[in-house]
Order: C-alpha cells, then sequence, then structure tokens
C-alpha cells in the first residue's frame, strides 16, 4: 500500500522562486529560517514527518507528480531538522551535491501559497 | 568591549576554497550558526578562540553588517551562495565547491568548505 511519508503546506514563496524553478531547482525551508533565506524559498509547515525522501518514492507538488531518482546523503537531515529541500528537476540518478533530491529533468510547477508538499512510499 | 583574536580556516578534505581569516570586531563581533539544532561545533570553536559572539540563525537574527563569519551546513545549493552573495565570510562544513545558481558569489576570498574543528588554528 502506498504511504504518505511526508506531507506540508506551503506557507509563503520567496520572489525568486521562478528564478530558481527556471535552472530546475526549488528550495524549501521550514518557517524557522532566517530571512535571508526566505528571498528564494519556499516556505513550508509540515504536518506528517515519518520520513524524508527515498529513491522509488513519489514527490507530489502543487498537484503534479515526480518520482524520485536520487537523494543526497545530508538531505534527510536537511528536510527533518530544517525542514529543508533542495529538489532538483534534473534527471540523474547519482546526487550531485549531499542535499540534493532529484527527479526527472521536467518542469517545475508554479507554486502558491496553500499548494501541498506530499511524499508518498511504494513498497 | 572584547578583544578578539584571530583564526585561520582551511579547507578540510575534499573541501574548497579559503583560507580565510576571521577577527570579530566590537562591529561585527557575531559568529553565525545557519546549521539547526543548534550552535554548531565549528561555530562553537571559532567563537571559544576569537572572543566572538556565538548565535543561532535559526533562533534569532542579527543584519549582515554585524556578522563576523557565518558557518553553514550547507548540501550546496541555497545557503552556500546567500552568504557570499552578502558579502560575509561563509564556512561550509559540507565539502562543497561552487554550484548552484547563487555560483557565481562563490570565491576563495569569501568562502572555504569541509571545515572541521581540525582546520581552525589560532593565528
Amino acid at each position: 500500500m502506498p504511504e504518505i511519508v511526508y506531507s506540508s503546506t506551503v506557507t509563503a514563496v520567496g520572489e525568486l522562486v521562478p528564478d530558481f524553478a527556471e535552472q530546475g531547482v526549488l528550495v524549501f525551508f521550514g518557517e524557522n529560517a532566517p530571512l535571508e533565506l526566505h528571498e528564494f524559498s519556499i516556505i513550508h509547515t509540515p504536518d506528517v514527518q515519518t520520513r524524508a525522501p527515498q529513491v522509488g518514492d513519489t514527490i507530489t507538488l502543487a498537484n503534479n507528480e515526480y518520482n524520485v531518482l536520487a537523494v543526497g546523503s545530508v538531505a534527510s537531515d536537511n528536510l527533518l531538522n530544517l525542514g529543508h529541500l533542495d529538489l532538483k528537476a534534473n534527471g540523474l540518478t547519482e546526487p550531485e551535491m549531499p542535499g540534493d533530491v532529484n527527479v526527472e529533468a521536467t518542469m517545475l510547477p508554479t507554486v502558491q501559497i496553500g499548494d501541498r508538499l506530499i511524499v508518498v512510499s511504494h513498497p | 568591549m572584547g578583544s578578539y583574536k584571530s583564526v585561520v580556516i582551511s579547507a578540510g578534505k575534499g573541501g574548497w576554497g579559503g583560507p580565510l581569516t576571521i577577527t570579530p570586531t566590537d562591529d561585527r563581533p557575531y559568529i553565525y550558526s545557519v546549521t539547526g539544532g543548534g550552535i554548531h561545533p565549528v561555530a562553537a570553536r571559532i567563537a571559544e578562540i576569537t572572543g566572538g559572539i556565538p548565535f543561532d540563525g535559526f533562533k534569532s537574527s542579527v543584519p549582515f553588517d554585524k556578522i563576523a563569519v557565518a558557518v553553514i551546513d550547507c548540501g550546496g545549493t541555497a545557503r552556500v551562495g546567500v552568504y557570499p552573495m552578502k558579502k560575509v565570510l561563509t564556512v561550509d562544513i559540507h565539502a562543497t565547491s561552487p554550484a548552484g545558481p547563487l555560483a557565481m558569489f562563490i570565491t576563495k576570498d569569501l568562502f572555504v568548505s569541509g571545515v572541521k574543528a581540525d582546520d581552525i588554528k589560532e593565528s
């Protein structure tokens, strides 16, 4: 049975988020992140935090679904401790950097306040 | 006000950039830990040697022009560029190299990575 292992709601979208999205990157932080990080970040507040994404999970963001292809070594700590996620639509099956979570090389959505970020495991 | 000492911080194993000389002053006394989970040991070590004031960026904030050095645990995309962009000396715990949307701001005179406590020397 698929299971939701992480879910959260977007509470703010920084003004530089579209520029990052054009480069295939979305940066997330929790609400207690320092203000200088809000400029380019999607700020969100989680309601389920069982675990961070793993390869084989799907991530649904603003009703778009992506397959998790690679997860960097510090991505889990980042998400569970700081609400921080570097989501990269680059199609790479090896993480380039330790904070990366990679999905297919495809368009990332225009994220708005109230949108949901959901990670689903498929055991 | 305090009297401050200097430290020289070199890139650790697999790291990049630096070495940076950090000298807090009365105008820029703060050792800024943007790491979550409290003051990172590397930030604590810099503060201990220099006499700078450690503080946790996920709990409170100070203006950029009061920061002697920012200590981050960035996996390579976001925080890695923010503080160099603001001309704040930056120490990354992780062994990252310039990359991501803010890579152009990450230079050897502002940034050093892969840093462990042993890479911090009194000068």
